[in-house]
């Protein structure tokens, strides 16, 4: 099969925040030091490669770049400066844009302008709609019980319905992902045993990220999982607990306490990773994409209007909390919809998905060795 | 004739002031467009070329460090444009001296040239002064050695300073050369003895120059003769002295392989043929005479005087030859590679001791072995002839080479000795596996590829990746790293592994600068005048470079570029003048000279064209 040169891959991929592509000489002192690499899946040296050949079909098809978990060592040892960490984080923001069918997450990484735009109006719009909503039925003075502004049990539905556009826009892309990767590669033939049985591994991944604890320093890891976590809790609450939530003033500890725990979580990680992006205290931390700003301070204001809104309520300032809670859910609502399928956070479900997939690689080419053997013992017997 | 200037970042210098040399460059006559174009440009040909349309240019400048790079951009565009693809002329800053000089008057000095498209060496060099005909060479390898007797036999009067006690710098160590596996001491030796004994050299090893002052063609030089406490012209090299002394100290010369004593001669074959004292280790001097003295009374000839005083001597001469070579990079900085730590991890030149036939275990390649220490009782690593021999060897290239957390250059000469190191270990172990790790194979010279070749046919393992890691495991050590050819990630056991140790300038080059007011490059080389066309002079007027200490480079080329060096030299002398200074001239006296090679130019320039007689014919 022919390879298709894309020469101006390397100048695109430098939208995405690859700035040192063409220094690398191969050396191969990164994918030797990088504790994710192994006989199948070899990076990031390979990618370089690929990358500096513009090679965009196989760059495309490939599970490398959500292998890495960017602890930076490849970096720091390079001798070349060539910055193969985030030559790897690059890749995902791009990957991400070639996932996405609608070609908005292309849009965004190039144009940090957009995104913030698309951040606005959904912004506006969600006001619009609250507000709209809330003076048509409901009290602003009220914040729970029958005449309230936003009563928990609407915007429970409203919660509902945008879960499941996200996740089927998210469903999407992750198709795509497994035709890119697997489905549409001729040379791999998966057996479907494989497919069920490294389906475990899907939840596994998503809820430990397992692999990220390989790395030598395990600090990012356990950092990483009390924001999953966080997140996590936060979502099960909100899914499930809202009326609980939305009710006081009085705390309803089974459900508030929980709360407390994933916003302290929330916000520790948040200003870590914010003081962090500022000093360049650590090496993944030394070059921000415009998308990695946005995200942060999105996360920020997410957090810190929730919890605004929440102390309002419970001090019985119910209109202002009102306010608080429509302020919340401009931040809330185009953090979901925008950065869930469309954006950095949409690795959430590429990476347990990669994880998979990488397993049910080695299947599919342990298959064919053993195949390949048999094919030539025949002749012998 | 209208030319756009193009400057690019000057990275050598971080006050360098790029605007005012776009205001010099935009106040010269024939310049119509100045930009500046910044650190790494996204250069299109096509938008250059609608550029150098609208400003009618017919000439480019490229200013900065290393233009050149940016060149192929600026070629097309003229030819896009119409114009002459010809006409891009290179302002290297850096390569020219802005680095060490007055940056601001030197850069429009380059630029002014560059915009008449003069070359800048050639006009800023050559006006005549006196010359002396004695010549100082610094540094006693064999760059130096070659350069002395070249002129020395040309029956010009040379002083050799040297900093050791012996003459023969690195060279002295090897037991092999590459490509073709001469005995090194079979060429040095013979030169090492005849400068020793030439009339017209006054050799001063233990010695060092401590002040230059005067002008070129007539120096005055104050070089510090270090007291040795043995007569060098007496001493017989009888070895007497040394079978008493009871200091034991590791040896220089043999890399820290072997001892040597307070007493001691470097090698056997050292010139001058004679003993020397360490007298920071010798009892006798460090109880100011209370105890030990034990050589005084076994030397058959009285040469040894601990009175002896340091002194101080001053010559004049009319030429000055740089040739201190180099050193080795420190392996421990690499901490990836555990050397200091791991002690079968040697170095590039510990290595070349312990395969020298004369070295500390006769030629042996063996595993340190721990021995106790009698007397300080320690237990001490060291390489015993006795020792075992490694079953499995790794060399591993570009250590603190080509790397931008140590030196960016490339060494030149570690890829060449590494595939030495390999034939010697399948020569002396052919039992041995024997692994060579490498980046890109450096095999630039006259029957290096052959040499190379000829190795893997041997059957070393040549492995193409560079070793991430040296890890003890089990005894042996583990080397971790790509083997990008075969496409996997290896882990080889092996029993020794040696580091081809980049070079870095020697100790000492940074003060011999300052005193000489003299450029270095950015790796601290001394820099030459013009890399392509006066590679063996300097901005300074009759100091030449030869040897390492202008840039990597292996013996072959060392000893031609000393030879150049040792014409120049002479050209100077037999014609009685010597060259002016570079940084002196002022720059309204460069930019007259640039006006008068311009008016000079078309006659050149038809000249080189080779097309003179069309023209006549016309
Ligand atoms: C491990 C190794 C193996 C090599 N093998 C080979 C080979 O097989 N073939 C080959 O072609 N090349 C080889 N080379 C390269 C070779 O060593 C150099 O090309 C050559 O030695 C350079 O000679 P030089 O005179 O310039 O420098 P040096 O040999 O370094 O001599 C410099 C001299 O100057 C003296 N000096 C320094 N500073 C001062 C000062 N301030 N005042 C007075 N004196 C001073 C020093 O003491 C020294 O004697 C090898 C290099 C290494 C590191
Ligand atoms: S360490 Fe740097 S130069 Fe070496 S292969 Fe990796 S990216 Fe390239
Ligand atoms: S000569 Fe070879 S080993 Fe030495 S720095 Fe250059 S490439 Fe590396």
């Amino acid at each position: 099969m022919a390879i298709r040169v894309q020469p101006k891959l390397i100048d695109e991929l430098v939208l995405y925040g690859a700035e040192d592509v063409q220094n690398c000489y191969h050396c191969g002192n990164c994918s030797a030091v990088c504790p994710h690499t192994d006989a199948v899946f070899n990076f990031p040296r390979k990618p370089m490669r690929h990358l500096q050949m513009g090679l965009e079909e196989r760059l495309q098809s490939s599970l490398e770049p959500w292998l890495c978990y960017y602890c930076g060592q490849c970096s720091t040892q390079c001798p070349r400066g060539a910055e193969p960490g985030e030559t790897m984080m690059s890749l995902r923001r791009w990957l991400t844009a070639r996932y996405d069918f609608t070609g908005i997450a292309s849009l965004f990484y190039r144009s940090w302008k957009a995104e913030v735009l698309a951040i606005g109006i959904v912004a506006l719009l969600t006001a619009i709609g609250f507000f709209t909503f809330g003076f048509l039925q409901g009290d602003i003075h009220t914040y729970d019980g029958p005449d309230a502004f936003l009563p928990s049990s609407s915007v429970h539905i409203f919660d509902w319905a945008m879960a499941w556009v996200l996740f089927a826009l998210l469903m999407m892309n992750v198709i795509r992902m497994w035709w890119f990767t697997t489905a549409s590669r001729e040379n791999l033939r998966v057996p479907v045993w494989s497919y069920l049985k490294h389906l475990y591994l899907l939840p596994l991944h998503f809820f430990t990220q397992k692999r990220y604890g390989l790395c030598e320093h395990k600090g990012p890891w356990r950092l990483h999982l009390v924001l999953v976590l966080s997140y996590v809790t936060m979502l099960v609450l909100i899914m499930f607990f809202l009326h609980q939530m939305q009710s006081g003033p009085s705390i309803v500890w089974p459900a508030h306490g929980f709360g407390y725990l994933a916003s302290i979580g929330l916000l520790i990680t948040v200003i870590y990773a914010l003081r962090g992006r500022f000093k360049k205290t650590q090496v993944h931390m030394k070059h921000s994409h415009e998308s990695d700003w946005i995200f942060i301070v999105m996360l920020l204001l997410v957090t810190v209007t929730g919890i605004v809104q929440h102390v309002l309520h419970r001090t019985g300032a119910d209109l202002p909390a009102n306010v608080a809670y429509v302020a919340h859910m401009m931040f809330v609502v185009p953090m979901l919809v925008l950065e869930v399928p469309f954006s950095k956070w949409s690795h959430l479900a590429y990476r347990p998905m990669a994880m998979y997939l990488g397993e049910v690689h080695r299947d599919a080419l342990r298959h064919a060795e053993t195949v390949s053997k048999e094919k030539t013992m025949q002749p012998v017997s | 004739m209208n030319v756009g200037v193009f400057i690019g970042q000057v990275l050598s210098r971080d006050t360098f002031n790029s605007k005012a040399l776009a205001d010099y460059a935009a106040n010269l006559p024939s310049v119509a467009l100045v930009r500046q174009i910044g650190y790494r440009p996204r250069l299109d040909p096509a938008l250059l070329a609608q550029e150098l349309r609208s400003h009618a240019l017919d000439r480019i400048v490229l200013a900065g460090d290393s233009p050149g790079f940016f060149k192929p951009a600026f070629t097309r565009a003229l030819a896009l444009a119409g114009k002459d693809p010809e006409e891009v002329r290179l302002a290297s800053l850096r390569e020219h001296g802005v680095e060490s000089v007055d940056e601001g008057l030197r850069a429009k000095a380059i630029v002014a040239c560059a915009v008449k498209g003069v070359p800048f060496p050639l006009v800023a060099a050559s006006k005549s002064s006196l010359v002396n005909p004695a010549t100082l060479v610094i540094g006693g390898g064999v760059a130096g050695i070659q350069a002395s007797l070249e002129i020395a036999d040309a029956g010009k009067k040379v002083y050799l300073v040297e900093r050791s006690a012996t003459i023969g710098g690195h060279m002295a160590m090897f037991d092999k050369t590459f490509p073709t596996l001469d005995c090194a001491a079979c060429i040095l030796t013979p030169k090492m003895v005849s400068v020793g004994s030439h009339e017209m050299i006054e050799l001063w090893t233990y010695s060092e120059v401590k002040e230059v002052r005067g002008t070129p063609g007539a120096y005055r030089v104050k070089v510090l003769r270090r007291a040795r406490s043995v007569d060098v012209d007496a001493c017989v090299a009888c070895n007497n002295c040394s079978a008493v002394c009871p200091v034991s100290v590791w040896s220089e010369f043999d890399s820290a392989l072997s001892y040597r004593k307070a007493m001691y001669i470097p090698f056997p074959q050292a010139v001058p043929n004679a003993y020397v004292v360490d007298r920071e280790n010798c009892i006798y001097v460090q109880s100011e005479g209370k105890r030990c003295g034990a050589c005084l009374k076994k030397c058959p000839k009285d040469c040894i005087d601990f009175n002896q005083q340091d002194t101080v001597e001053e010559i004049e001469v009319g030429n000055i030859i740089l040739a201190t070579g180099y050193e080795l990079f420190d392996a421990r900085r690499v901490e990836r590679y555990g050397y200091g730590k791991l002690p079968n991890v040697l170095t590039s030149l510990e290595f070349e001791r312990m395969t020298n036939a004369s070295g500390p275990t006769g030629g042996k390649i063996v595993l340190k072995t721990k021995k106790l220490n009698k007397r300080t009782k320690v237990e001490e690593w060291v390489a015993d002839p006795q020792g075992p021999a490694p079953k499995s060897v790794a060399i591993i290239h570009c250590v603190g080479s080509r790397d931008s957390n140590y030196n960016p250059y490339c060494s030149r000469v570690c890829c060449m000795y590494s595939l030495k190191f390999a034939h010697l270990v399948r020569e002396k172990l052919p039992e041995a596996m024997c692994y060579e790790f490498y980046i890109d194979m450096r095999a630039f010279g006259k029957g290096y590829e052959e040499f190379m070749e000829r190795i893997k046919a041997e059957g070393t393992n040549v492995v193409r990746g560079r070793t991430a890691q040296v890890s003890e495991s089990n005894g042996q050590m583990l080397i971790k790293g790509e083997d990008i050819l075969r496409d996997r990630i290896i882990e080889i056991p092996v029993d020794l592994v040696i580091l081809a140790v980049g070079v870095i300038p020697s100790r000492g080059m940074a003060d011999l600068a300052k005193m000489l007011q003299l450029p270095r490059d950015s790796d601290g080389w001394f820099s030459e005048l013009n890399y392509n066309g006066e590679p063996t002079h300097t901005e300074r007027g009759s100091i030449f470079v030869a040897g390492m200490c202008q840039g990597p480079k292996d013996i072959p080329d060392t000893v031609a570029q000393a030879s150049a060096v040792a014409a120049g030299v002479l050209r100077s002398i037999s014609s009685g003048h010597g060259m002016e200074d570079l940084s002196k001239l002022p720059l309204s006296e460069i930019e007259a000279r640039a006006a008068d090679w311009e008016a000079g130019l078309p006659e050149l320039m038809r000249y080189a064209d080779g097309n003179s007689s069309s023209t006549q014919a016309d």
